[in-house]
């Protein structure tokens, strides 16, 4: 058991396998292959180039870009120099790089592009701490060249042009840079998510990261015959855990062309294994769904069996034979699952009618649990057989986890040790403290150790909710609920303090636009489709049919369909696009007001900010939704339905 | 300034140009030259001949009097086809596409006069080099779509793209051939903010990244200003400024013509 660091690994496979393939990237419309042989070349030519310009052990190296496999190459490199490597998601808001960029005291950037650089110099004097900014595409790059350029700007190709040069002048440079990465040092920054603040960089250590890749690789084994596709952002802990497998099991990682053509490029691939966060997943079911509201009678009636069949077969825990051939097949090989053996999801809670949905598709979708503190993943379903969608599953054999100051039914913060998890956060002792307790990673989340040795997580401990009765809810739980109806994009469900629960609901706007061109609704925009009267019916009904499911004091009385969609860039949900309650609460409060004091219409006069940075001012007039008791005895007036 | 633009030899070069239809006189002795390696834009009111002119260069119109040279030879009176050849390539005003064919079809088709396999050497795929030579085309294609940003839509069938979209593949129609001189008729009429961002963005690269010259007819006057190294005036098939952006837009001609005498 001799998993050292990430550079030591790719010198081994390059040494004893060469030739086979490692890597493939699509560009220019064809999928080129790097073999373990090039990745190393590639690597060690960037890591001396990196050593000549001074980077050393204990710098910070921050990458930024699309994953690519320059980006690899780059964090190894970092590593064989005894530097750290500081992933920067890439459509992180130019302050959020600044944060990084600036807290790091990051050395040298590594940039995908033009449009990073321009990231970059934007900061002006918050960069002070980075002596070169590495680029890898040129295009567009005219810009910054000639007088008055930036002169910390340097093409990749330059760089790794100074490594090949380094290495013919001593051909033992390269062994002697290798021979001096320490396994027990820092070689990872990995940002979290921070649900609440600027994200912390939690430090991974390279032994032990990879230990725990490698405990997670024999539970869920790969060989070298698998594929993977790399679809989620390099910076997050999933990926650089898949990163830290393909070393150890040297299977083969495949990069997209674009970001919007990976739906394609994954059903060229068909992908062996896929770890995606529940997003992802309810966006492709979803997307089926919506696919088959357009879809002829015959389709539909065909689809509708087949699913149903799944559904049974799925509750006597098999598979239908049956079910397979009608739409199973199918659905796998449009989505590019027909080879999957592992699938699982992460990072949020799935919804289990979504979890219904794709294993009665045949995809074998399990749950798992981790976070950036602890490597990622550490508790998990096992692959085979079937699941219990209530649980996250057992975690791994030499984790240990606890349930902290559980109350009578066994509820309690999720407290969690083991060897792979991170030294604490980067610069930030009062962070590391007050999370990292006696060795004891708190997690902050709530859950339940059961009997069986399954987890059940339930939200995180400060978004337990307490009704003014004093009874406990889950927001989350509700909202996840909500969440599976296909017209409902994003929602907060609110209730803290209150009599009782209410929410503010974000129509999907793909589908909703789709259900109102079919029945003849004119609209222009988000927030004048949202306000029509039409589409009210259409949520209520849809609230009222999750309210059936929910315990009579957690059922949603009343809502407002929001204006716009929740978005990241204005701070309402995270990166990984969870929701940000604090920010909505404030950001709201007169809404919210309004829920609780029952006021019939809100007249809202706001300005919102586009995704391409333009500002734009919106009107309108939101109505409160009060959706009808499920028990009979309605709040108010049911409208005929049109669907 | 694009530092490539050499002021010695004029690429094209445009002698007292004029263009009658049944009396009606479209084009009256217009006369300019653009360098190799500039952005140089046609301005002017509707009807003022801007498209008429550029027909004359691309030789859908014969002029009925003057001349253009291209690169040092005569090419009023040749064909399209010719002057494609010679490295001529042009965008519509209104789309012309292929509807039914793919983008990456219709992007090969800017291509085609290039081919020099012919219909016994395609039949011979594989003996007749014909094979190697459409494995090349198809790299200088793929070249486009990665360079316009179009890889998601490469195998879409061209007619059920937006607007926008489309217009990008026919500028990657034009830009396959390689062309010398690119002629843009309106590229970004009819867009979006951002759609209109981007196609600047696309047509600033080519002419700084590929050198390529470009003749452009455009009705956003930002846009005008912003890019072109030189900017020509028309008015009623008459040229009535020419220069550099702020002298032209400070021309008390233009400024009543066309930017509106309000000031």
């Amino acid at each position: 058991m001799t998993p050292r660091s990430m550079p030591h690994l790719l010198d081994a496979n390059a040494r004893a396998h060469p030739d086979a393939v490692a890597a493939r990237e699509k560009t220019l419309g064809i999928w080129r292959t790097f073999t373990w042989g090039e990745c190393l070349r590639r690597t060690r030519a960037l890591a001396l180039g990196l050593r000549s310009i001074g980077v050393g052990p204990g710098d910070v190296v921050a990458l930024l870009g699309q994953n690519r496999p320059a980006w690899v190459f780059g964090e190894i490199a970092a590593h064989a120099c005894g530097a750290l490597s500081l992933g920067v998601y890439r459509d992180s808001l130019t302050e959020e790089v600044g944060f990084l960029i600036e807290f790091c005291g990051a050395r040298v950037v590594i940039v995908e592009d033009e449009e990073q650089v321009d990231k970059l110099l934007e900061l002006g004097e918050r960069t002070a701490s980075v002596a070169h900014i590495v680029y890898d595409d040129p295009r567009g790059m005219w810009k910054h060249t000639g007088e008055g350029a930036d002169p910390r700007l340097v093409p990749l190709a330059r760089i790794e042009a100074f490594g090949e040069q380094a290495l013919r002048d001593d051909p033992g440079a390269w062994e002697r840079l290798l021979g001096a990465v320490d396994p027990g040092a820092v070689a990872i920054l990995c940002t979290t998510s921070g649900t609440t603040s600027n994200p912390k960089p939690a430090m991974l250590r390279s032994a032990a990261f990879l230990g725990h890749a490698q405990a997670m690789l024999e539970v869920d084994p790969r060989t070298p015959d698998d594929e993977y596709v790399s679809v989620l952002p390099l910076p997050w802990i999933g990926e650089q855990v898949a990163l830290g497998s393909w070393l150890l099991a040297r299977f083969r990682f495949n990069f997209c062309e674009e970001a919007e053509t990976t739906a394609a490029d994954m059903r060229e691939i068909g992908p062996t294994a896929l770890l995606w966060p529940p997003r992802a997943w309810e966006a492709a079911a979803a997307d089926v769904k919506a696919r088959m509201m357009d879809a002829t009678w015959i389709k539909r009636a065909l689809y509708g069996w087949g699913l149903a069949l799944g559904y049974r077969a799925l509750e006597r825990g098999g598979r239908s034979a049956l079910a397979d051939l009608i739409v199973g097949r199918a659905l796998r090989d449009r989505l590019g699952f027909s080879r999957i053996a592992s699938a699982t999801t992460g990072g949020a809670p799935l919804g289990p009618e979504v979890f219904r949905f794709f294993r009665a598709i045949g995809v074998p979708l399990r749950q798992v649990y981790g976070q950036t503190e602890l490597c990622g993943v550490y508790v998990m379903h096992r692959p085979g057989g079937a699941i219990d969608f209530a649980s996250v599953g057992r975690p791994l054999d030499y984790v240990e986890l606890r349930i902290e100051n559980p109350d009578r039914t066994g509820l309690g913060e999720i407290v969690v040790r083991h060897p792979g998890m991170f030294a604490g956060f980067y610069r930030n002792d009062e962070a590391t403290r007050a999370d990292l307790r006696d060795g004891w990673m708190h997690t902050g989340d709530a859950g339940i150790l059961r009997d069986d040795g399954e987890l059940v997580v339930v939200d995180r401990v400060r978004d337990l909710a307490q009704l003014a009765g004093g009874d406990a809810f889950s927001p989350q739980f509700v909202e996840n609920k909500l969440k599976f109806s296909p017209y409902v994009g994003e929602c907060v469900a609110l209730g803290q303090g209150r009599e009782f629960v209410t929410a503010l609901v974000c129509i999907r706007f793909s589908i909703v636009a789709k259900w109102a061109e079919k029945n003849r609704l004119a609209f222009t925009t988000y927030s004048d489709l949202s306000a029509r009267d039409e589409v009210a019916a259409l949520l209520r009904r849809e609230v009222e049919a999750v309210n059936a499911q929910l315990p009579e004091n957690q059922r949603v009385r009343r809502f407002f369909l929001l204006y716009k969609e929740l978005d990241p860039d204005d701070g309402e949900l995270t990166r990984t696009r969870k929701v940000r309650r604090g920010t909505v609460n404030e950001r709201y409060a007169s809404l919210i007001d309004a829920l609780y004091e029952g006021r019939p219409v809100v007249d809202v006069d706001t300005t919102i900010t586009l995704a391409d940075g333009r500002r734009s001012r919106i009107v309108t007039r939101l109505k409160l939704q009060t959706p009808a008791d499920p028990a009979g005895a309605p709040h108010a007036p049911r409208e005929e339905a049109r669907a | 300034m694009n530092p490539q633009a050499n002021a010695a030899a004029p690429l094209l070069d445009v002698t007292d140009v004029s263009l009658v239809f049944k009396g009606v006189s479209a084009l009256q002795g217009v006369s300019f030259q653009v360098r190799a390696g500039e952005l140089f834009s046609i301005i002017g009111p509707n009807g003022a001949g801007k498209t008429s002119l550029l027909n004359c260069v691309s030789g859908r119109y014969q002029p009925s009097a003057g001349s253009v040279d291209f690169d040092g030879r005569r090419i009023s009176g040749r064909s399209p086809a010719i002057r494609a050849q010679l490295g001529i390539a042009r965008t519509f005003q209104n789309l012309a596409l292929f509807a039914h064919m793919s983008v990456i079809d219709n992007v090969k088709v800017g291509r085609h006069h290039l081919m020099k396999k012919g219909f016994l050497a395609g039949g011979l795929y594989w003996l007749g080099g014909a094979r190697d030579e459409e494995y090349a085309h198809h790299a200088a294609v793929e070249e486009v779509i990665d360079f316009l940003e179009i890889q998601h839509i490469r195998n879409r069938t061209a007619g059920t793209l937006p607007y926008g979209l489309r217009k990008r593949v026919e500028l990657a129609r034009a830009v396959a051939a390689r062309p010398r001189l690119l002629l843009l008729d309106e590229p970004m009429a009819g867009m979006n903010l951002e759609e209109k961002e981007d196609m600047a963005r696309y047509i600033n690269d080519l002419s700084r990244e590929w050198a390529m010259t470009i003749v452009m007819i455009e009705h956003d006057m930002g846009v005008v200003m912003d890019m072109s190294d030189r900017v020509m005036v028309l008015n009623f098939g008459q040229k009535i400024a020419e220069g550099a952006p702020a002298a032209v837009a400070a021309h008390p001609q233009v400024r009543s013509a066309y930017l509106g005498s309000g000031e």
